[in-house]
């Protein structure tokens, strides 16, 4: 449909106008702080130019390599990959005629919303004593079943200590992305399944060619988001590991974070911030324009 | 092509039962049921703990005791636990309202329309989101101070519609693209305004994926704790992780207290989702269009 | 007749709209911010002040402690923020300087304090070199050490380690003879992680000192790598030997529920903690073995060559340098450090007044604390230092982190932490 711009615009003008006054101004801010050694002592008086020393501070660091593995890899690629795969196998679960018969469905949705509602600390708290090596049911099972012979310290082991991260993670955030899913299923008309199957078309071709087709908007959609508020999550990180042991399980943002509040360098912790803003953006735009118009088909 | 999907919609039932003739095999049930059992143990296993927690004193984390107790919840209430949950109800949900509203509107526009700049500022709509929370916390908390948005319901009513904002849109932009245009279409054709379009024929589809939006918005809203941290000082303001958090202290925590709280803080999303989980499921309405 | 009294009627009623607001404005409202857990109890004190003070409202407000420093500046930099705060004594002086807290020498001089400012203790952290004090010392407390008696009696061990060897020699000896945890403490490296508290009374037990104050009035550092590495390899051999278990490298604070329930399960038989968390240790044995003797005791930590020291800990009041009732906030200071108040109502924490702390009740099991707290030091030119306490706590608490876990030599981490210290002390402008 065409015309009827002021429609457009008074349909468009709410959602710009709060983004705008919410976003805009903390971002310039942030972006004149980057160029000062401002101190969190020092917010009244303001801080001094110091141009792009924080900057070439950031990268020179020698565990920036570190820190940006970490947050890329381990935090956001991983998390994100398994929040989705398991998610679409919990929404397909869901979905099952099976379930529907034993009238389990409505209860199996509920309990998976358990998990999204928990306030992340408590998950961090509950995983952590899951987890712990004395008193963990994990570690009782695992060496009772004779997998182990001792118990696993899960968050003091450098082996293990990512995975129990991203355990809770996903634990805390995949029911949103099983939910969608779910939603997104269950609108597929289901006559097109029928028809292929008629037609000889198997199990897992029918899968491949018209769900997950059907399914690939929200998809895309729920990566996007995920990826972004991921990488510059630092409460999961912070809560159950501090960014330990040592600093190995420092990512961007907890790094951001005892910049900010423990060394009190808000000039330099802007300019952190400031970086992972371009990488997210860049990221963004190349995912914008090559997958999600893509998939969001000509509606985009 | 346009009267073929309308007659596939009209024809669809609310729900979805598999058409006769499909036996069912029992290798499958067995299997699903029990990938459906090891999956509800993972996720739920975690929050029954919870529960089971809050009912002993120091949340069964200190020590081993028979007994159970309802002291945990005597205390947080005694603290004004009631209150922290019925601010976090009263501007979670009126966030969620004002932000889907808001993201309808644009959702639609941008799904439907074509105008100039319209990719653009599409995608601009992330713009805040590729920040992390930390570098905004301290200018935005000098912008709230001063235009007095601290310890308010509207400042933070207006924080978290921001917040959800750029997820909702997009979610239901992605969910506009597949409900199909013809419908529009085939109103415009018997003459219907575009106010009347979006009222009467576009919503009612919409329903499923704007209740399925609204309720992820709430829950980002619901567990969100870093702005209301530094947003909200004054104890009667406080929403309810800022209260679970306080029971976080200097050299001791009070866990029992922090089961109890947490165990309350799952309640209200329960009990709101269970009359919404039926929208979730149903197809496009029947007999949406003549 | 009637003229002549409407005229009565508006001059007696214009001298009451005159007054009134006068009248109205004699209710103070006051916000006090205090952090800890004991809400109840610090509300019916401030009940109590209210009844003595008639025209003061006092509302109670709470952040954790976590987040209580950066909340408090950032507040304090627009002109918002409670009138009272409840502060750590090694934040006072650097709020202070940062204009948050404003002076009470004049308070003190106008409406003094009972026994005198000299009677409370670390004074030092709470004035500036000019001699401006910007809190008021409120509670105090050290870490101690803390043994269960019968596990050491069951590991044949007859008296508490007096010496940094001989703790080390009776964990090990616990482990050995009941396959028990011995000395478990928090070894990860967190910002606010506990290690720092154990590695600084080490190397002050043996003269050392991370920020010393020289004669010359400048500051510097008395710590060698030597003596970093020494602590440290004292510290790792608790984890490599096996009587400190390794997930306590998961472990930050001295309150991990890991170690409390190790401690109260009969697992563990030493560890290290402050007053308040050793209580709560003692409430859940209670909870869980009703009528049984608790068979907790408490200890000075062990000497080293030198001498047997810990840190003094301690909160700090100050007032809002926004506040608009100064005076009445300074009222409430004096009411809140006055000896009712820790006798009802805040019990569980120690006056920082030399002559409170005399009168202190102390049961048989915090003995040790009360013997500590006569060999503890201040902070001292920790907090007086170019360097924030925060960021050294934090950089000792990654590189000891690094270390123990094996990520970094000992010697390399203790190089990199003396070299980050350094530079703090050096690059921090006042």
């Amino acid at each position: 449909m065409r015309g009827g711009r002021l429609f457009i615009a008074l349909m468009l003008a709410p959602e710009l106008v709060v983004l705008a006054l919410f976003y805009a101004y903390p971002v310039f801010q942030n972006l004149a702080i980057s160029f000062t050694d401002l101190y969190l002592l020092r917010l009244k008086t303001g801080g001094n130019w110091i141009g792009l020393d924080n900057y070439r501070e950031l990268f020179h660091s020698p565990e920036f390599g570190h820190v940006l593995f970490n947050t890329v890899v381990w935090l956001t690629i991983v998390s994100v990959v398994l929040r989705l795969l398991m998610g679409l196998g919990m929404a397909l679960l869901l979905d099952s005629s099976v379930l529907k018969r034993l009238r389990l469905a409505t209860a199996a949705k509920l309990a998976i919303l358990v998990p999204w509602a928990t306030p992340p600390i408590v998950a961090v708290v509950v995983w952590r004593w899951m987890l712990d090596a004395q008193n963990g049911i994990i570690n009782a099972v695992l060496v009772k079943l004779g997998i182990v012979d001792n118990p696993v310290a899960f968050f003091a082991d450098l082996r293990t200590v990512w995975p129990s991260v991203v355990t809770v993670i996903v634990w805390n955030t995949v029911p949103l992305i099983a939910l969608s899913l779910l939603a997104s299923l269950q609108s597929i008309p289901e006559e097109l399944n029928e028809a292929a199957a008629l037609d000889g078309a198997s199990r897992w071709q029918q899968f491949r060619h018209i769900t997950l087709p059907f399914l690939m908007p929200t998809i895309t959609v729920l990566s996007l988001m995920s990826v972004f508020w991921t990488f510059n999550n630092f409460v999961y990180v912070w809560l159950s590991t501090g960014a330990g042991p040592g600093t190995f399980t420092n990512v961007l943002a907890t790094e951001i974070y005892i910049k900010a509040f423990v060394d009190f360098r808000l000039g330099y912790s802007s300019a952190v911030g400031i970086v992972m803003a371009l990488v997210m953006a860049a990221f963004g735009i190349v995912y914008y324009r090559f997958v999600a118009t893509r998939e969001l088909g000509e509606s985009l | 092509m346009t009267s073929l999907s309308i007659d596939l919609a009209a024809e669809r039932a609310p729900t979805r039962t598999r058409s006769v003739g499909r036996r069912s095999k029992p290798l499958a049930t067995v299997v699903v049921l029990i990938a459906t059992l090891v999956v509800l143990v993972f996720m739920v296993y975690p929050a029954a703990y919870i529960l089971y927690g809050s009912f002993k004193p120091a949340g069964g984390m200190l020590g081993e005791t028979s007994a159970f107790t309802l002291a945990n919840y005597r205390r947080i209430f005694a603290s004004g636990f009631l209150i922290f949950t019925i601010n976090s109800l009263v501007i979670c949900l009126s966030a969620t309202a004002v932000s889907t509203a808001i993201s309808v509107c644009a959702a639609y526009v941008f799904s439907r329309f074509r105008f100039r700049g319209r990719r653009a500022l599409f995608g601009a709509v992330l713009f805040g989101q590729v920040f992390p929370w930390i570098v905004l916390v301290n200018p935005l908390f000098v912008a709230f101070a001063k235009w007095n948005l601290t310890n308010s319901y509207a400042g933070m009513i207006f924080c978290y519609t921001a917040f959800t904002i750029p997820f909702s849109v997009y979610m239901l932009t992605g969910y506009l693209a597949t409900v199909p245009r013809s419908l529009d279409e085939a109103a415009t054709i018997d003459g219907a305004s575009r106010l009347q379009i979006v009222w009467r024929i576009v919503l009612p589809i919409m329903l499923p994926g704007i209740v399925a939006t609204a309720t992820y918005a709430f829950l980002l809203c619901w567990t969100e704790y870093l702005f209301a941290l530094a947003f909200l000082t004054q104890t009667e303001m406080k929403t309810l992780p800022l209260g679970l958090y306080q029971f976080f202290g200097d050299d001791r925590v009070d866990w029992g207290a922090v089961m109890a709280a947490s165990a309350i803080a799952t309640l209200p999303t329960l009990v709101l989702f269970v009359p919404l989980q039926k929208r979730l499921t149903s197809g496009l309405a029947a007999g949406a269009v003549k | 007749m009637s003229k002549w009294m409407l005229r009565v009627a508006a001059a007696i009623f214009g001298m009451v709209a005159a007054f009134a607001p006068a009248l109205a404005q004699q209710t103070v409202n006051l916000t006090f911010r205090f952090n800890d857990t004991e809400e109840k109890e610090m509300r019916a004190a401030l009940d109590q002040f209210e009844k003595q003070n008639p025209g003061i409202k006092v509302t109670l407000q709470r952040i954790g402690w976590r987040d209580a420093r950066d909340q408090f500046l950032r507040e304090a930099a627009v002109g918002q923020g409670p009138d009272v705060v409840h502060v750590a004594q090694v934040w006072v002086k650097e709020m202070g300087q940062a204009g948050a807290l404003q002076p009470l020498n004049d308070l003190i001089k106008q409406a003094p304090l009972t026994n005198g400012f000299s009677d409370f203790m670390a004074q030092e952290l709470a004035q500036n070199k000019e001699g401006r004090i910007y809190g008021l010392p409120w509670t105090t407390d050290t870490w101690a050490m803390v043994y269960r008696t019968d596990l050491l009696k069951e590991a044949g061990v007859t008296k508490l380690p007096e010496t940094w060897a001989e703790l080390h020699d009776v964990s090990a000896q616990v482990k050995q003879r009941t396959g028990k945890t011995g000395f478990g403490f928090p070894a990860g490296g967190s910002a606010s992680g506990a290690i720092w508290f154990l590695a600084n009374c080490y190397w002050w037990s043996n003269g050392k000192a991370m920020v010393v104050q020289k004669p010359d009035g400048t500051y510097g550092m008395n710590l060698t790598t030597a003596d970093v590495v020494d602590s440290m390899r004292y510290v790792k051999s608790f984890l490599t030997e096996g009587h400190n278990p390794t997930s306590n490298l998961s472990a930050s604070d001295a309150h991990d529920p890991s170690i409390l329930q190790a401690l109260v399960n009969g697992q563990q038989a030493i560890a290290t903690m402050p007053p308040n968390t050793y209580k709560q240790v003692l409430e859940m044995y209670a909870t869980a073995n009703p009528g049984k003797p608790v068979p907790f005791v408490s200890g000075p930590f062990p000497k080293g060559t030198v001498t047997r020291t810990s840190m003094i800990g301690g909160r700090m009041l100050g007032i809002n340098a926004n506040s608009k009732h100064p005076a009445e906030a300074w009222k409430l200071i004096r009411f809140l450090a006055s000896e009712p108040i820790f006798t009802q109502y805040y019990t569980t924490q120690f006056p920082a007044q030399r002559s409170l702390l005399k009168n202190v009740n102390w049961s048989p099991e915090l003995k040790g604390f009360a013997e500590q707290l006569g060999y503890a030091r201040t902070w001292g030119p920790y907090s007086d230092g170019p360097a924030p306490i925060g960021a050294m706590w934090n950089a000792t608490g990654r590189a000891f982190s690094a270390a123990l876990s094996g990520q970094r030599r000992e010697q390399d981490a203790a190089e990199e932490l003396l070299q980050a210290v350094d530079k703090l002390m050096k690059t921090r402008s006042q």
